[in-house]
């Protein structure tokens, strides 16, 4: 996929860089309100990764902007402020998601990856890895072509690492993906075991081979073996 | 009490007493006055008598002459003193009684002595005195009638730019960015109050918006480095190159990051419920909210080995979604984390009051349950979760409730009322 990151901050500008390049994806980035206005003018992305706060300019201004330019991608607003007016004031102006910074880089893209999805196969809105098949939509999975059935939890899980493949998710980040950020869940994150342990048991019984990996107690890998 | 009501109270119960000293006064002065001028009446008629009985050496005819009758009497005994009296006057005319006026002295007459009493009529004096007394009471009447309409009317008018002032002040909101307008009026209070009102206005709406801005700037400035700092910790996790001990320290420094981003944005929430930056409440299903919410904490009590009771009726509360969600969770951490293993969770819900009742160990802070950053010397969270609790329902005029009984540890909140 072919993403536009707007982001004034370089050392998370970079992060960001890093985690998304790979896996056939094409990552530019702007720093200034100019740069990125000029880039969403010339080019089209299947995600934009807007910053509100740009030097230069307002970024909600720039969601008017490919409004007015009939663009259809995709735009995550990524924004240090917590206010629900920018978000909904966001959301009004087309964006399709908002995440709050701090934030986990396997969440930003989980969720780039949804809108991506959502984006370019409309209806059809399927994930394939290996010999895996997950039908996100109808949240239906197959392994050679034989249903499994997952909880919800499960399932969710799975996506999750489908759209982090090959990186290492924290536990951390696993719990505020399935259990959303508000959650007060400082204290630790062991029950995430129970659910990656039953995946793990019903992708391998469906005859899947052992993708999933546990690093250093602070999370999982699920990736090419 | 309203002002107008107090100063007409106090005006007419001066008017009241003013005007029947008034009266009183005017009545005993007229009446001496008249009595005066009938004891002297009746002084020139003595004096008349006195001057025929020494030029003719007899006693004029008794005749009775209008409203005045005379009598004489032969005394042979004691002798009177002169003096004047209130009697009874025949009226021969209509042969009734009237109040009279009567003069009693004595005259010597051929060495014989007479008691001459001299009687006039009160009649026409006290019909003057009568009216007035009516004259008078009908003043007073009229005077407080015009009183009471004055207040009425005229200082309603005059206080009109007030409540009308007064009305705009309650309708103000920090929020919206209009004024106050000013309402024309010439009286210079009220101009100087409207002025007042309008330049407080002012200076509110720019602490508000520089509070505000501070908000944001604070929020951004602070989120940035430590959204770094958790994308560089994401970044560093992939490189794979870690011994076991090395993970455990990555570990740590996970946990603090979040627990410093959600220290933080616990501050900001704070500061942004205090200053009202919530928008708009809406009618919420609570019951519904609460079934989600167990749902939600279902693996968490399972993991304390809690067991979890619920009496849940129909309940609506109007609030904003966002904080009632925050309410719940804080409420619901509460419960698990200051839970014993194997403790239970009682949630009781009506249309008055949410009570979520938990087991667990003594509680040492009582009083200081709700206040920031008190916490239980054993506990993992940060403090704020009851203190943002207890703005939330400040917010919306509810009431939290906090109390131990029998080892429970007991938190309501009653809506409304």
């Amino acid at each position: 996929m072919k993403i536009l990151v707007i982001e004034d901050e370089p050392a998370l500008l970079e992060s960001i860089l890093a985690y998304f390049t790979g896996e056939g994806n094409i990552c530019e980035h702007a720093s200034d309100f100019a740069a990125a206005n000029e880039k969403i003018s010339l080019y089209s992305y299947d995600c934009i990764l807007l910053d509100l706060g740009l030097p230069g300019g307002e970024g909600l201004e720039l969601l008017t902007r490919l409004k007015q330019l009939k663009k259809r991608d995709g735009v995550l607003i990524i924004s240090a402020r917590h206010s629900l007016d920018d978000k909904l004031a966001g959301l009004d102006l087309g964006a399709d998601d908002y995440l709050v910074k701090p934030f986990h880089l396997s969440e930003l893209k989980a969720r780039v990856s949804a809108i991506v999805r959502r984006k370019n196969f409309d209806g059809d809105n399927v994930i394939m890895f290996h010999e895996i098949t997950v039908d996100v939509s109808a949240m239906k999975i197959r392994v050679k072509g034989n249903p499994v059935s997952l909880t919800k939890k499960e399932f969710d899980l799975l996506v999750y690492f489908l759209s982090n493949r090959n990186k290492v998710v924290t536990k951390n980040a696993m719990a505020e993906h399935l259990w959303g950020d508000e959650m007060d869940l400082l204290d630790d994150f062991d029950f995430i075991y129970t659910h990656v342990k039953n995946l793990r048991k019903k992708l391998l019984e469906a005859g899947a081979a052992d993708y999933l990996r546990s690093v250093y107690g602070i999370g999982y890998k699920f990736g090419d073996l | 009490m309203k002002l107008s009501n107090r100063y007409n109270r106090a005006n007419i119960l001066t008017s009241i007493v003013v005007l029947i000293i008034t009266g009183i006064i005017y009545y005993v002065v007229i009446h001496f006055i008249l009595t005066e001028k009938l004891d002297r009446d009746l002084a020139v008629e003595e004096n008349e008598i006195t001057q025929y009985v020494n030029t003719f050496h007899k006693l004029p005819l008794p005749a009775s002459y209008l409203d005045q009758q005379v009598s004489y009497k032969t005394l042979s005994g004691a002798i009177p003193e002169r003096q004047f009296l209130n009697t009874i006057y025949v009226n021969p005319k209509e042969g009734e009684n009237e109040p009279g006026r009567s003069l009693i002295t004595i005259v010597h007459v051929d060495g014989k002595t007479i008691k001459v009493t001299i009687t006039k009529s009160r009649v026409e004096s006290e019909n003057l005195i009568r009216i007035i007394l009516l004259i008078t009471l009908g003043i007073t009447v009229v005077l407080l009638l015009a009183l009471l309409l004055i207040n009425r009317f005229v200082l309603s008018r005059l206080w009109r730019p007030f409540y009308s002032i007064l009305n705009r002040m309650k309708a103000f909101e920090v929020t919206r960015m209009d004024t106050i307008e000013q309402e024309p009026t010439k009286i210079d209070e009220f101009n100087e109050l409207n002025k007042s009102v309008n330049a407080m206005a002012e200076r509110v709406r720019q602490d508000y918006k520089e509070l505000k801005s501070f908000t944001d700037n604070a929020s951004h400035e602070m989120m940035t480095p430590l959204a770094v700092i958790n994308s560089k910790l994401d970044s560093l996790l992939q490189t794979e190159s870690f011994t076991e001990q090395q993970g455990a320290l990555l570990e740590d420094i996970y946990h603090a990051t979040a627990r410093l981003s959600r220290l933080h944005q616990s501050l900001l929430l704070l500061a942004k419920i205090e200053n009202n930056l919530i928008p708009d409440p809406q009618a919420i299903d609570l019951n519904e909210m609460v079934q989600a919410k167990i749902r939600q904490f279902q693996e968490l009590l399972a993991k304390s080995k809690l067991i979890l009771n619920e009496e849940l009726a129909p309940a609506e509360v109007k609030m904003s979604r966002y904080l009632a969600d925050i309410l719940l969770n804080n409420l619901f951490s509460n419960a698990v984390r200051h839970n014993i293993t194997g403790g239970h969770i009682l949630v009781k819900l009506d249309r008055h009051s949410l009570t979520i009742s938990n087991s667990g160990k003594v509680s040492q802070l009582k009083t200081k349950i709700f206040d920031r950053f008190s916490k239980a010397a054993d506990s993992e969270g940060m403090g704020l979760g009851l203190a943002i609790t207890k703005q939330i329902c400040n917010l919306y005029g509810f009431r939290i409730d906090y109390h131990e009984e029998n080892g429970w540890h007991v938190f309501a909140v009653y809506f409304g009322d």
